[in-house]
């Protein structure tokens, strides 16, 4: 248990450790990607030595063994120094972390959790064109053989919308090695090199000119049977691992980081002389109190996950409240900016609330299609919560 | 010190959720009984002395049965005699209200002249309940003032109001002289009584306005899952489930802002107007769906949705409009953003 004294001593720490370290112009430093990854790469690097980079980890590593309560002020005050997130190490430090931790083998842990640390970057190889939504309906197939007297999964298929995958040093695969029984049955979970023969990585144009998601391509790619987390067939349950690594904090500090940024729109308002527009006035006080909402509804869900008394659903409400949060708000800068929002401007790499407001606005997408899609964060709210029926399994065309 | 979730016991059991708009005067003395009129009322004037969190819990479970008695001005007038510095029997005006007399609130704008004789005549807006009023605190250009409803050049005068679950009157005065010892304060104290009072009044509708909502969710919810069309409960249809978990969504973010707002004594008179102006929202729009979900049965008289529907309409009106307190949070944003 952590108290208050505590608590506060730990956040004047934080902060004086930002005032002296917090990366300074580190938008302008992330206009290509290239660069954006360096500012990542250098910015996690000193936050390991600071010991704040993994306070979720076993306190047997470095930085790690801090209470959620501990965890939440660390992220409040980067997000209020308006420090870069970290995008790049995200999949390692916390999926690829959750999965090894809970799932994995002994040397498994061992070979992976201290490169993570040293900036090794991970990958996720869940969602396929065919498999969205509907995850378990995964195809990407996996066969176990002998080769070079050494057994294998020969996997072939294709993977989409895997974060920074072009980046990624390993990923965290799910195969197809089944397709008898029931559809979760038969999915199996390995952890793959990225420099494996037959790998090969495209990177997605995102209508805003970012590159933040891949496809990954397998032909033939041979994974050592030894790289499997769990048993073949059981991949289901180690993904759901994966998947609940998330604790919350990201909603958080994103809404604290919105927050901040309704500056921007105070600014653009001013900028373009509508100081006593009644109208816009109103517009702007309505999206300043649906923000403070998030922050307030994001608060809460983390107190009642370190109290807990978290309820399922809690999440996907969180999650739909920021994500049309941000959508409001980066489309009152559209609006405001008027024509200026029109003409292409150089984006910013990695932040969602750039001032680059058509470019914020088409990103806010990504908030609500990905991390599970805004309706089925409905279903589950509506499923699991109101207790209203699913629908029927099956249809006939 | 008693705690919140006893409270909310106490009040959902004295007012069960399946007894819609209970009657007015049995509330009311229902009301006095738990001490919820003292609610505010310091320890050391004889009240229960609980804070903003614990009216708020009380305003809430109010709202969700669509109360009738008018405890949200009923606290408001006696808060305004609490703050009052000029009152001169206000020890005797502490007790006669926390004994269950009733002096509220106006809860809409005050639209009166002074003759060059000192004496009022205009129309004091919002007074709910005026028929068991005996005064009605009110903002006059002198200060706020206790007007007792049986002085000469008062009246009080209904006007009927969509929102069935409560009664309004506008209090007219005709050449109304003011007495000197029922004045709560001066021209220079009313705007300090008035940043004290404004907070109370958008904390207390707000929290009315989100009762309501979560229990026309419920109301909702029950029917969507008992209803069938096409051989199956309309719940299961995701178009229609979907816009359910959008209701529930809103309520719940809605009463993030409305605790953390009540909660934080910190918390500035605008923001916690943008809590009410959120929550008035959502109380729309949850009614709204409400209605449509229902289907036919939500427009006919015999079942209750038009009264939720007609509640929030008349909140999103009270103490300031959705528009003016939008207009006022963005315009001190933009301020503190320079």
């Amino acid at each position: 248990m952590t108290d208050n004294a505590d608590l506060e001593a730990l956040r004047s720490e934080v902060r004086s450790f930002l005032e002296a370290e917090k990366p300074h112009g580190w938008r302008d430093a992330s206009r290509t990607q290239e660069d954006f990854v360096n500012t990542q790469r250098d910015w996690f690097a000193k936050l390991v030595k600071a010991g704040y980079a993994i306070p979720h980890w076993p306190k047997e590593y470095p930085g790690g063994g801090r209470s959620l309560a501990e965890q939440k002020v660390i992220y409040e005050e980067l997000a209020k120094a308006d420090c870069p997130r970290l995008l790049l190490s995200f999949v390692s430090t916390y999926h690829a972390f959750a999965t090894l931790h809970e799932c994995a083998s002994e040397e498994q842990k061992a070979k992976y959790m201290p490169r993570i640390l040293e900036g090794e970057t991970w990958c996720q190889g869940f969602s396929e064109p065919g498999a969205g939504s509907d995850l378990a309906a995964l195809k990407c197939k996996a066969v176990r053989e002998v080769r070079d007297g050494k057994e294998v999964y020969v996997v072939n298929g294709q993977k989409v919308w895997s974060t920074m995958a072009q980046f990624a040093d390993m990923c965290l695969l799910l195969v197809r090695t089944s397709s008898e029984g029931v559809k979760q049955a038969g999915i199996t979970y390995l952890l793959m090199d990225m420099k494996t023969p037959g790998v090969s990585v495209s990177p997605i144009h995102q209508i805003q000119g970012d590159e933040e998601f891949a496809e990954i391509f397998f032909d033939n790619v041979e994974i050592p049977v030894e790289q499997r987390v769990g048993e073949e067939g059981e991949g289901w349950a180690v993904a759901q691992a994966t998947l609940a690594s998330e604790r919350g904090l990201t909603l958080m500090e994103l809404g604290y980081r919105m927050r901040g940024a309704l500056g921007r729109v105070a600014e653009l308002i001013r900028t373009h002389g509508h100081q006593e527009d009644r109208g816009i006035l109103r517009d702007f006080g309505a999206l300043v109190s649906e923000v403070d909402a998030v922050c307030a509804i994001a608060d809460q869900f983390l107190d009642n996950r370190i109290n807990g008394v978290e309820r399922i659903g809690d999440a996907s409400i969180v999650k739909n409240a920021y994500s049309r949060a941000l959508r409001a708000y980066s489309k009152l800068g559209v609006r405001l900016g008027g024509m200026d929002e029109q003409y292409i401007a150089p984006i910013t790499f990695g932040d969602l609330n750039t001032g680059n407001w058509m470019a914020d606005f088409m990103n806010s997408y990504a908030w609500t299609i990905a991390g599970g899609s805004e309706e089925v964060q409905r279903n589950i709210i509506a499923e699991r919560m109101l207790e209203m029926p699913r629908e029927p399994k099956s249809w006939v065309l | 010190m008693i705690e919140l979730n006893e409270l909310t016991a106490a009040a959902q059991k004295a007012f069960p959720a399946d007894n819609l708009s209970p009657a007015r005067d049995a509330s009311w003395e229902l009301v006095a009984e738990m001490g919820w009129l003292m609610i505010r009322l310091p320890e050391d004037d004889g009240g229960l002395g609980l804070d903003r969190e614990a009216s708020t819990a009380i305003h809430y479970e109010m709202g969700r049965v669509l109360a009738t008695t008018p405890l949200i001005p009923a606290q408001l007038g006696l808060q305004a005699v609490i703050e009052s510095q000029t009152l001169a029997d206000r020890a005797d005006w502490l007790e006669r209200l926390s004994a269950g007399e009733y002096a509220p609130l106006h809860m809409l704008p005050a639209k009166v002249d002074i003759a060059a004789d000192g004496t009022v005549s205009g129309t004091i807006g919002g007074v709910f309940d005026g028929d068991m009023a005996v005064a009605v605190v009110a903002k006059l250009p002198i200060g706020y003032a206790l007007i007792p409803t049986d002085a000469d050049g008062v009246e009080l005068v209904e006007r009927p109001i969509w929102d069935l679950s409560r009664r309004m009157f506008d209090l007219v005065l005709t050449g109304y002289k003011p007495d000197p010892a029922l004045m709560l304060s001066d021209a220079d104290g009313a705007t300090a009584m008035h940043d004290a009072l404004g907070p109370e009044a958008h904390l207390a509708l707000a929290a009315d306005c989100l009762g309501g909502a979560s229990a026309a969710l419920d109301m909702t919810v029950e029917y969507m899952k008992m209803r069938k069309q096409f051989e199956r409960p309309i719940a299961m249809f995701q178009a229609l489930k979907h816009r359910a978990a959008d209701m529930k969504t809103k309520i719940v973010v809605a009463e993030a802002l409305l605790w953390s707002r009540a909660r934080d004594e910190q918390a500035t008179r605008t923001q916690i107007a943008g809590a009410k102006a959120l929550a008035s929202d959502v109380f729309q729009f949850v009614t709204e769906e409400m209605i449509q979900l229902h289907g036919g049965i939500g427009l006919t008289e015999e079942h209750p949705c038009h009264l939720f529907m007609k509640r929030a309409m008349l909140n999103l009106q009270l103490c300031g409009s959705l528009d003016s307190l939008n207009e006022t949070v963005g315009r001190e944003a933009l301020a503190a953003m320079a």
